[in-house]
């Protein structure tokens, strides 16, 4: 059963193509706040093309947006909009030459956000992620799951209404999987809406309130895979 | 004729007594290279991040363009640049032949191809990630930019000082449109150009003691930045 709040996102017409293959065919989506949707397809199905348009960091041949009751808005005269309110996470995420503080306070202070106020927050995400110990520490030095939770942290402390997570729990240990898969419901438990991608529709304790599938460039319901 | 040896000793005299014309030349190859340099730069990182990260027809033909004019002759800038700059030729009238102006602007045509393709290979060595993490944290092109900047820091720097080495140690374009004249257009390579042709080898070797002694400067910085870039990747 879906914990979606209301539509947050509805897209329509979204097309995109790399040469003369098309990659998306013309797919409407909604997504809702508070919600975790599971977006399968195989390898090159165009599943990370679809998260990189929905970040506003490609733009499609043609679609369209509209937030909540907003007006409708073609997508790419407005492609920095998106970028202010959707955060896209890469499979393995890239952390920025510094210390993991500077790391988080990256998005705050592209918001003009007080020095002040950055390191509340900043200390925030930290503790939402359990990661104070690391505060100070390289980014060089964290190992694979610890970059992921900072990468979350860096995104989680900006609000956004809608993270875009990449293949998250790819090449992860059981601990740290586990752990990625707490935060990741957290996320959604905090309102904000949430789409992975995986080739694998099995997903632990993952709770995952739509299944999405993406085959040929386009996009069918599928059943919620339940929580193990 | 002066032996090597007599040479050499006179050209370490001279450097260690601070000879003012020595120095004035010194100066002056500085002071003209790095202006060159630093002015330069900007336009030709910014070339080189476009043709990197973004994607428009002609983009590759650019690219075997830049390639191809690294093997430009700084002579053959010179002179068409004199062409240019002559009281005869079309910006005659900016009677900017035989300056340190006219200088810089040679040095800049001989250095801009070289930043731009250290530049765009640094740029395509970085990881791309780092910008599409920067847009999606919400930063605007321009700061992004900054942020990709600051992550290739240490191949853009050595491409800063392979393009500043390139023109430091130029004759052609600086003879054919500085004029070597002294304490104004007169510069390392030319000067020691001059003294060679006067039979005079002692300030001549000086100058080359100095050129030898930046390249080794410049080396040891590149590779020192090279292994600080590889540290931090």
């Amino acid at each position: 059963m879906s914990r979606g709040g209301n539509a947050y996102l509805s897209v329509t017409g979204l097309g995109f193509s790399r040469g003369r293959s098309p990659i998306l065919k013309r797919l409407d989506l909604q997504l809702r706040d508070g919600e975790i949707t599971l977006l399968t397809g195989h390898n090159g199905s165009g599943k990370s093309t679809l998260l990189r348009i929905l970040a506003g960091l490609l733009p499609p041949d043609s679609g369209e947006w509209q937030i909540e009751d907003g007006p409708r808005q073609p997508w790419k005269p407005n492609r920095q909009m998106l970028r202010r309110q959707h955060c896209y996470l890469h499979q393995q995420p890239y952390l920025f030459d510094g210390s993991v503080y500077q790391n988080i306070a990256y998005g705050l202070k592209q918001r003009g956000t007080s020095r002040r106020e950055i390191g509340i927050r900043v200390d925030e995400a930290l503790h939402h992620v359990s990661l104070q110990h690391l505060r100070d520490r390289s980014s060089r030095a964290l190992s694979g799951g610890e970059r992921q939770r900072v990468a979350i942290a860096r995104a989680w402390v900006l609000s956004p209404r809608l993270m875009l997570l990449d293949e998250p729990l790819a090449n992860m240990d059981k601990k740290a999987r586990q752990r990625s898969i707490q935060l990741i419901n957290q996320l959604a438990a905090d309102g904000i809406s949430v789409m992975v991608t995986s080739h694998d529709p099995q997903h632990g304790e993952l709770r995952i309130d739509r299944h999405l599938h993406l085959y040929q460039g386009e996009l069918s319901e599928r059943e919620t895979p339940v929580a193990s | 004729m002066e032996t090597l040896s007599e040479a050499g000793t006179q050209a370490l005299r001279l450097l260690l007594t601070g000879d003012p014309a020595l120095w004035s030349i010194i100066g002056i190859s500085f002071s003209v290279s790095l202006r060159a340099v630093l002015i330069a730069a900007p336009f030709a990182l910014l070339c080189a991040f476009l043709l990197a990260y973004t994607r428009f027809p002609g983009r590759r033909l650019l690219i075997a363009l830049f390639n191809t004019a690294l093997s430009i002759p700084a002579v053959v800038v010179g002179l068409t640049l004199y062409m240019l700059l002559s009281r005869a030729g079309p910006l005659g009238d900016l009677r900017l032949l035989f300056t340190q102006n006219a200088m810089i602007i040679g040095q800049i045509i001989l250095s801009f191809p070289l930043l731009v393709a250290m530049g765009h290979a640094a740029f395509q060595a970085t990881d791309r990630r780092a910008w599409e993490t920067a847009l999606t944290l919400g930063a605007r092109p321009w700061r992004a930019l900054l942020t990709l900047i600051h992550e290739t820091r240490f191949g853009l720097m050595a491409a800063l000082l392979a393009g500043f080495g390139r023109i430091i140690a130029e004759v052609g374009s600086s003879m054919m449109v500085g004029g070597n004249i002294l304490n104004h257009t007169r510069n390392i390579p030319t000067a020691i150009a001059l003294e060679t042709s006067k039979g005079s080898f002692a300030q001549g070797i000086a100058l080359g003691l100095v050129l030898l002694l930046l390249a080794l400067a410049l080396n040891l910085t590149l590779s020192s930045l090279q292994g600080r870039g590889e540290v931090a990747a």
